[in-house]
């Protein structure tokens, strides 16, 4: 630690102790000198000054050290070295102190990963050595197959392409449709993938989780069953139903998600301590 | 409980994953049909201990993971509820 980052950290915690009820109840047995000095004494967690301990029901790192057997006491060891070398680097380096708890990516991160890689590498190994994949006849490129359709992850785009009940027959017109079905099943496209692109500016994504913001969940619902209910409607031709039915219901299935999607979330909501949980990811805005 | 789920998420997944790689081996004549058509006929002494292995395999999956998930959780709510 220099010597500037001493003094710049010396004025600080005092002003925390005017500004939040919290912490100034503990520091209060405390020596100020002990309290003000940021640089030398670092948190049981690890963090410096950097984070606000969420509130009074964190564990007591002699709470913590009471998980003493098994897989908590592995975790509990883990952490406990992985903070320690953390510290002493800290400590051996001039780096200002940050104010974000992380690990180094080695060998912490690394480790992970590794072990993601290698459980993905040997399943695809033994799935390829055990049921080596069915290998078809050629394709016989002289005759056209009875159904043609795109990969199923384009199912959707198809379905755009068939909606002609919806172009309208314009009476402006004499009873002719401004365009033809397939232009409109293009400009239907274009009026999805749209759609798609604007959200993201209309919500910025601030929630965590979908009960904070119960009608973009509704919204996203919605989006996810009209990509399953149109790409149904794609293949109309394969599955007995009665086309007009299923088209209806692909657009109104959707609509009907999205209401039950929104109405669960906001009943949801009612009883969720959602502000504690934003108390608990708030970090204390940068110096 | 969120150790008895990956418990029996384990056996599930590693159960089945074997009944699925045997099925592909026994149970899977054609692109139609697979995973699903009767087992074969006149097996070798391999062919039989796989096809046994894949029905062991099979209920173990199953039966861990209700095991796991049903049947050591009630035992646990049982017990709480009693004791109360």
């Amino acid at each position: 630690m220099t010597e500037d980052t001493d003094t710049t950290d010396a004025e600080e915690p005092t002003e925390d102790v005017a500004a939040d009820g919290g912490p100034a109840g503990e520091a209060s047995g405390t020596p100020s000198e002990l309290r003000s000095d940021g640089g030398e004494e670092t948190a049981t967690d690890g963090a410096g000054p950097g984070i606000v301990p969420p509130d009074d029901e964190t564990p007591a790192w002699s709470e913590r050290k009471q998980r003493s057997q098994g897989l908590s006491r592995l975790t509990y060891e883990y952490f406990e070295r992985a903070r320690r070398e953390d510290q002493d680097l800290r400590q051996e380096s001039s780096y200002v102190e940050r104010d974000v708890l992380g690990f180094p990516a080695w060998p912490h991160e690394m480790i992970r990963n590794l072990a993601i890689t290698s459980f993905f590498v040997g399943m695809i190994i033994l799935l390829s050595a055990t049921l080596p994949p069915h290998i078809g006849p050629p394709a016989n490129s002289g005759s056209t197959p009875a159904i043609i359709l795109p990969d199923w992850y384009l199912y959707w785009s198809f379905g755009l392409l068939k909606l002609a009940p919806l172009n309208p027959e314009l009476s402006l017109l004499g009873g002719q449709k401004l365009m033809a079905d397939r232009t409109f099943g293009v400009l239907a496209n274009l009026v999805v993938v749209g759609a798609v692109a604007i959200v993201p500016f209309l919500n910025k994504g601030a929630a965590r989780r979908p009960v904070e913001q119960p009608f973009w969940a509704g919204v996203g619902f919605g989006g996810v069953v009209f990509a399953f209910t149109i790409s149904a409607y794609s293949v109309n031709n394969l599955i007995p139903m009665e086309p007009t039915l299923q088209f209806d219901l692909a657009f109104l299935l959707p609509v009907l998600a999205a209401c039950i999607a929104y109405s669960v979330l906001k009943s949801m909501r009612e009883g969720y301590m959602f502000d504690l949980n934003r108390r608990y990811y708030r970090l204390r805005p940068p110096k | 409980m969120a150790d008895e789920f990956a418990k029996g998420f384990g056996i599930f997944v590693t159960a089945m994953l074997g009944w699925m790689i045997l099925g592909g081996w026994y149970n899977t004549p054609d692109f139609e049909t697979q995973l699903s058509a009767p087992n074969p006929e006149q097996a070798e002494l391999y062919g039989q201990i796989a096809i046994a292995l894949k029905d062991a395999l099979f209920w173990f999956g199953v039966l861990g993971a209700l095991t796991f998930w049903v049947v050591i959780p009630a035992i646990e709510e049982a017990r709480t509820a009693l004791g109360e």
